[in-house]
């Protein structure tokens, strides 16, 4: 890999004050599992890394009051699979999260650089579309909230600026009576999902009062199917409906054909997922 | 970044080595202390071949820059065995034919110890999900899982019988 320069910042401040210095000659090192193996391809040729392993109160998964529930920059992919309260309040994070097979790559990896990364396929960012997530972005002079689904503009394209980089994720409190599922179609166990779907519903008196579905792996970034989720709204969620929403969402994506799936293959398994997933969380 | 000294704790013993920022910490490992037992196979963070446990936590040594492991606690394949003593992890694969060509085997060896020693009982599908990270191209799983489930046993017999001797 070729030589560069490493900072080891000890606070957000430092750190941003060196991403805004070296903008885009500069890479961030959180848990390095996307950074250190496309360094090594020669992918990203960084002239400096700054790590910001060293910073305190990064790594943390706790309830911020009626805000939701934050999980730092340095939290790990596995510390969050293994945690209670997500297993309990946000089921299809723990879904998606099972879903990633090696332990390693969850032990190293975060779940913000995850998101930083922002391929399509991310597992984690179709469950955290469903769940309406946040981020904290922070620079040198401001701090500013966006919801994720702003945060991506074109593939693994986000919003951040040099000397911008994302604190926390923030999962807003789910309301009594929501439930959610996440499912993945995949050649392997280990392997990029084909398409992976995230539902998050609630039903009130028989009827959809509240519903999200996230599609990954079929668009450029990971999508909402919302015209899925207003043939599900305010009706019982039946056998017909749930077949109709399905039928939609399958139009909504734009899936191509690469190595692990055609285009046409992937139209259909976005129908048979979001089906299944409807019907499982129901 | 340049050549630095900086503190390393390999199988519990400490080194001052040489490293600049770009190393990671299998070349490290292998080049600088010898320790041969940890693999360089994909390095690219895909196989698992190069696991080693820092403070306990299977990670990928192929992707994790050396400079980034100092002052932790760093186990090799080579800190399992006591003299010539195998861990009964080690002994256990032995036993049920569980090494082929033998090159996954130590990031297996140390990713099942990393996981047994939080799951003392596990299922075999426990122990499956625990090792996905580590690829075989010769033995099928098969006795790599049965492998572990028996070494829990023997782990567990044996703490058993160590809480019995108390009294």
């Amino acid at each position: 890999m070729k030589p560069f320069e490493y900072f080891e910042s000890g606070t957000v401040e430092e750190a941003t004050q060196l991403l805004a210095e070296y903008g885009r000659r500069a890479e961030v090192l959180a848990g390095g599992i996307d950074l250190v193996p496309r360094m090594r391809k020669g992918q990203i040729q960084p002239e400096y890394v700054v790590s910001i392993q060293k910073i305190h109160g990064l790594d943390c998964i706790e309830r911020d009051g009626e805000k939701g529930l934050r999980i730092g920059a340095l939290t790990s992919l596995r510390t969050v699979e293994l945690s209670p309260l997500i297993r309990n309040d946000y089921v299809v994070l723990h879904e998606a999260l099972r879903s990633i097979a090696s332990i390693q790559v969850k032990t190293m990896g975060t779940v913000v650089g995850n998101i930083c990364v922002g391929t399509p396929a991310s597992d984690v960012i179709v469950a955290l579309f469903a769940l309406g997530a946040r981020l904290k972005i922070v620079s040198i002079s401001q701090e500013r909230m966006i919801s994720i689904e702003n945060f991506f503009v074109g593939v693994k394209q986000n919003v951040l600026q040099p000397g911008e980089i994302v604190t926390e994720v923030l999962l807003p409190i789910p309301a009594v009576g929501t439930r959610g599922g996440f499912l993945k179609m995949a050649r392997t166990a280990t392997d990029i999902a084909k398409v992976n779907v995230a539902v998050v519903l609630r039903i009130a008196d028989d009827r959809c009062e509240h519903a999200k579905i996230a599609v990954g792996s079929v668009a450029p970034t990971v999508i909402r199917a919302k015209g899925a989720e207003e043939i599900l709204k305010g009706k019982k969620p039946g056998k017909e409906i749930i077949k109709e929403a399905a039928e939609v969402a399958a139009k909504e994506g734009n899936p191509i054909t690469d190595i692990r799936s055609t285009g046409e293959y992937r139209k259909e398994i976005i129908k048979v997922l979001v089906r299944r997933a409807v019907e499982r969380v129901i | 970044m340049k050549k630095q000294i900086a503190n390393f704790i390999v199988n519990g013993r400490p080194y001052e080595l040489l490293v600049e920022s770009h190393m990671t910490l299998v070349e490290v490992l292998r080049d600088q202390l010898g320790l041969m037992g940890t693999k360089f196979n994909c390095g690219v963070g895909e196989c698992g071949a190069c696991t080693v446990l820092i403070n306990g936590k299977p990670r990928l040594s192929c992707s994790t820059l050396a400079v980034t492991a100092r002052e932790k606690n760093i186990l090799t394949i080579e800190g399992l065995t006591e003299g010539t003593t195998l861990h009964p992890i080690q002994k256990a694969f032995v036993d049920h034919g569980a090494i082929q060509c033998g090159f996954c085997t130590p990031g297996m060896i140390l990713s099942a110890k990393a996981f047994l020693d939080d799951n003392p009982n596990p299922s075999k599908e426990e122990i499956k999900e625990a090792l996905a990270g580590n690829l075989c191209r010769c033995t099928g799983y098969v006795k790599i899982v049965e492998a572990i489930l028996a070494a829990a046993e023997v782990i567990g017999k044996k703490r058993r019988q160590f809480d019995q001797s108390k009294y």
